[in-house]
């Protein structure tokens, strides 16, 4: 029997503008089966969409064969058979949509294939039942959230009754309930028989699959069940992968508890092994009381701010209400909220490009409700990094695109070489060996980093950062943070909006929670994920260790609740251990 | 300077869904019936049309139950140009046979004639600001595109790639609010990072050259934006309009053929009185 997807010996290189080609996949042959639930996964630059795009066609093989179904791709006539077999679902909602209302656009793909309009009916609304989103089925697209947008495309594609259905990224620009929600529908279709092969820079969303496929520069270096596959972490690291955050977090604390098993991928499975160890139930220690950082007023003070976009007009939405912000200088504020709840609107408001409607916004010595106040002078001393930024890049050279800011201000010459010089080094990036290269040539994860050294080089005392690590490939996004941790080092103040909790937990010490442009919760790290039942109810969640502090306090630990640090996790485990597990 | 809202006051294009009985006709009846009143109001000849014209549009804006006040200030961004317009109409207009004009200084001159021209013009653009926002408060770019599919259907038959056509213009009705967006991004990014916009020093060669940081990610994400959409369109099965059915399917009832027939009366008044 031959299976679903075959690829015999399959190479493709892209043309390059100007001649020449580059290797996307060398001599890959692969076999996945009907019903089966694969996850492929790569560094930037390993092939993994390309790989994707050959799984239906959309690429076809310089030299072997890829077989869907028994139709071979390089066959124009079979591409409409192969479309609806194999179905797709992208990275980024906003460019898969085609129609202006969400039963339109699931209805495109069945158009396509020509199916009597009664029929077509049918499938729209029993697609859109299945990935729960009928109620909004005359909205227009974009005023859904951007976890909604994806189950509309994937409503699309389900339309289509596929065989099996390919997510290229398409949780990566997702926040954590938008994400759970998809991950969710990939394992009730699969346990519904279809075949679901997702490609993914999410390490525990691998973990869903019953094998993972990891490519390395365009040939397959590892193909298994997950089990198989994440054992090594030094050889993941040479792949530019990592363990899962729970197989990392139970990793190191093997190094404490040596009694601990290895081979613990995921969080109730490190519960489950961490319970299992001899311990004593003890008193957990009083709550550590934070000293209180009162005496000294925050840099950054907003009160009762409120926004509304198009106000004025019978389109008006409010974007914030009520929100209250204290940041300390020196501080890293981490600012969690589901899509949509304001991050992006506040941030905003603390560098001056949106001028507060109600309520108070202070930055150092400038008030920004003052309409004298001068918002330049605000801007220069508040760097903000945009979500994606390396969108913005618009010189051709990585040098004169970082120099842009500095030029601006009026420095010239040997100080501004200076100033650009210095901005490199800060994200790791040699002057010499990177200031003539072409951006456009540059990889996703050196493009962000020549974003965010763009705006470092207007020395900002103050940096905001929007969703900074989204989209990027684990060893760019462990790189990107060993070099926030550092300008933390500097001194600089840092207010920063992510989906990942982790990476909130790894940086951040105080927090504030949005929900809907208000801000609902304030506190440090701990405090704020402690209270992880409410987060979870806001569309978010928590670092892995906060989960393994609740798993073990669920069975009975005494553990303090705000764990944050993988460290922190240790000393109080060790409290409970020590004398067994020495 | 701070406001990066490049939309708020453009209301061509803006769809308000009221659910008014205008709003719950055909699609192919709103459409026809916008493009003719539109038609007329270029073609109108005399003052009388364009006032019955903008007495009409008043009442089907308000059937439409559009805000009036909003409707109207759709009027406010295009002012300046109009009242330019307008100036030199009065200024320099054709002499025609004039035989008294009111004022003179080298070759501008006003007269009775040049006075009325002047208003006629004002009318008439305000009459096709309204006209245009009224249609596209009242439909969707999707009832847009589905009318437009349907009407010119026939056209097929003759060989024209009419379904082509239809993807074309709702994939740019899909795209221009994404790249307004966008646009906004990136001038407030280019913004945060020391860029001012409309300071107007400098030479020609200077302010392109300022563009540029605007121009080029606009440009760029555009390109890359099309290159996705064609991506995702093909593995959705797109192969042209051949073979392709839909799942809606537009019937026309009585309430579309009064309406039909209300616009083409008033066309013809504002063309004739």
């Amino acid at each position: 029997m031959s299976a679903l997807i075959e690829f015999d010996n399959v190479t493709y290189a892209y043309p390059l503008p100007g001649g020449g080609r580059v290797a996307a996949l060398r001599e890959i042959s692969l076999r996945i089966e009907e019903g089966e639930y694969v996850a492929i996964v790569g560094a930037n630059g390993s092939g993994k969409s390309t790989l994707a795009q050959h799984l239906n066609a959309l690429l076809i093989p310089d030299d072997g064969v890829v077989s869907v179904a028994g139709l071979d791709t390089r066959d124009p006539s079979q591409h409409a058979t192969i479309h609806r077999t194999v179905g797709m679902v992208f990275q980024r909602p906003e460019d898969q949509i085609v129609a202006s209302l969400v039963e339109e656009d699931v209805a495109f793909g069945v158009e396509n294939m020509g199916v009597p309009s009664g029929e077509i009916r049918a499938r729209v609304d029993e697609a859109l039942e299945t990935v729960g989103l009928w109620e909004m089925r005359l909205r227009p697209p974009h005023q859904l959230s951007a976890g909604q947008q994806q189950r509309v495309a994937l409503a699309g594609v389900l339309a289509m009754r596929p065989r099996c259905i390919v997510f290229d990224e398409a949780t990566a620009m997702l926040d954590p309930a938008g994400r759970r929600a998809v991950r969710e529908m990939m394992t009730s279709l699969h346990r519904a028989g279809l075949t679901i092969i997702a490609i993914t820079h999410f390490m525990e969303e691998a973990l869903d699959a019953q094998r993972v496929v990891v490519l390395e520069r365009g040939s397959v270096a590892l193909d298994g069940p997950p089990e198989t596959v994440f054992v090594d972490a030094a050889l993941l690291s040479t792949l530019g992968l990592d363990l899962p955050p729970a197989a990392g977090l139970a990793r190191a604390l093997r190094q404490h508890f040596p009694a601990l098993p290895a081979g613990l991928l995921t969080v109730p499975a490190l519960v489950e092994a961490l319970d299992f160890l001899p311990h004593y139930i003890v008193e957990a220690p009083a709550a550590r009381t934070q000293p209180s950082t009162a005496a000294s007023a925050p840099l950054i003070e907003v009160r009762d701010l409120g926004h509304i976009y198009l106000l004025g007009t019978p389109l008006a939405q409010r974007a914030l209400e009520g929100v209250t912000l204290d940041v300390t200088e020196g501080a890293v504020h981490g600012l969690l909220g589901a899509t949509g709840s304001g991050k992006s609107t506040l941030m905003q408001h603390l560098n001056g490009l949106l001028r507060p409607h109600e309520g108070t916004v202070r930055v150092g010595e400038y008030v920004l409700d003052d309409p004298q106040t001068d918002v330049r002078a605000v801007r220069r001393m508040v760097g903000l990094v945009f979500q994606l930024p390396e969108a913005q890049i618009f010189e051709q050279y990585v040098g004169d695109e970082i120099a842009y800011g500095p030029r601006l201000q009026g420095l010239l010459g040997d100080s501004l070489r200076q100033r650009v010089r210095w901005a490199m080094e800060l994200v790791g990036m040699g002057f010499n060996a990177f200031k003539d290269r072409f951006t456009f040539a540059l990889s996703g994860g050196e493009k962000r980093k020549v974003a965010l050294a763009s705006i470092l080089a207007l020395r900002p005392s103050v940096l905001l950062l929007d969703e900074p690590t989204a989209g990027l490939d684990p060893a760019s996004h462990r790189e990107l943070l060993s070099h926030l941790q550092k300008l933390k080092e500097t001194g600089m103040t840092l207010v920063l909006s992510s989906h990942q909790m982790e990476d909130v937990a790894a940086l951040a010490g105080q927090v504030t929670v949005l929900d809907s442009g208000r801000s609902i919760l304030d506190g440090s790290v701990g405090e704020v994920f402690a209270q992880g039942e409410q987060l979870r109810a806001l569309g978010l969640s928590v670092p892995v260790v906060t989960q393994v502090v609740e798993g073990l306090r669920a069975r009975g630990w005494t553990l303090p609740p705000g764990l944050v640090s993988p460290a922190a996790l240790a000393e109080a485990l060790s409290r409970c251990l020590n004398g067994f597990n020495r | 300077m701070h406001d990066f809202e490049f939309l708020r006051f453009v209301n061509i294009g803006q769809y308000l869904p009221t659910g008014s009985v205008i709003h719950r006709l055909d699609p192919r009846a709103r459409l026809v019936a916008g493009f003719l009143l539109l038609a007329a109001i270029t073609a109108a000849p005399r003052w009388t049309g364009l006032v019955i014209a903008l007495v009409a549009l008043l009442a089907a804006l308000v059937i439409a139950r559009i805000p009036l006040g909003y409707a109207l200030k759709g009027l406010l961004p295009p002012l300046p140009f109009i009242a330019f317009l307008a100036v030199l109409q009065i200024l320099f207009g054709p002499r025609g046979d004039v035989v008294m004009p009111l004022w003179t200084w080298g070759p501008a001159f006003v007269s009775a004639t040049s006075l009325l021209n002047g208003a006629l013009l004002v009318l008439r653009f305000a009459a096709l600001i309204l006209a245009l926002s009224w249609l596209s408060f009242c439909i969707s770019t999707t009832e847009i595109v589905r009318a437009l599919d349907a009407l010119l259907a026939p056209l097929t038959k003759i060989g024209l790639p009419t379904h082509a056509f239809v993807l074309m213009v709702q994939a740019t009705l899909h795209f221009l609010p994404l790249l307004a967006q966008e646009a906004e991004r990136v001038a407030k990014s280019q913004a945060s990072r020391g860029a001012e916009w409309g300071t107007g020093r400098g030479g020609l060669l200077r302010r392109a050259r300022q563009a540029l940081p605007l121009l080029v990610p606009l440009f760029l994400a555009g390109l890359q934006r099309a290159e996705n959409l064609a991506l995702a369109m093909t593995a959705r099965g797109y192969q042209g309009g051949e073979g392709r059915t839909t799942m809606v399917e537009l019937r026309f009832q009585w309430t579309d053929v009064v309406a039909l027939g209300l616009s083409v009366v008033l066309a013809t008044l504002i063309v004739l009185v």
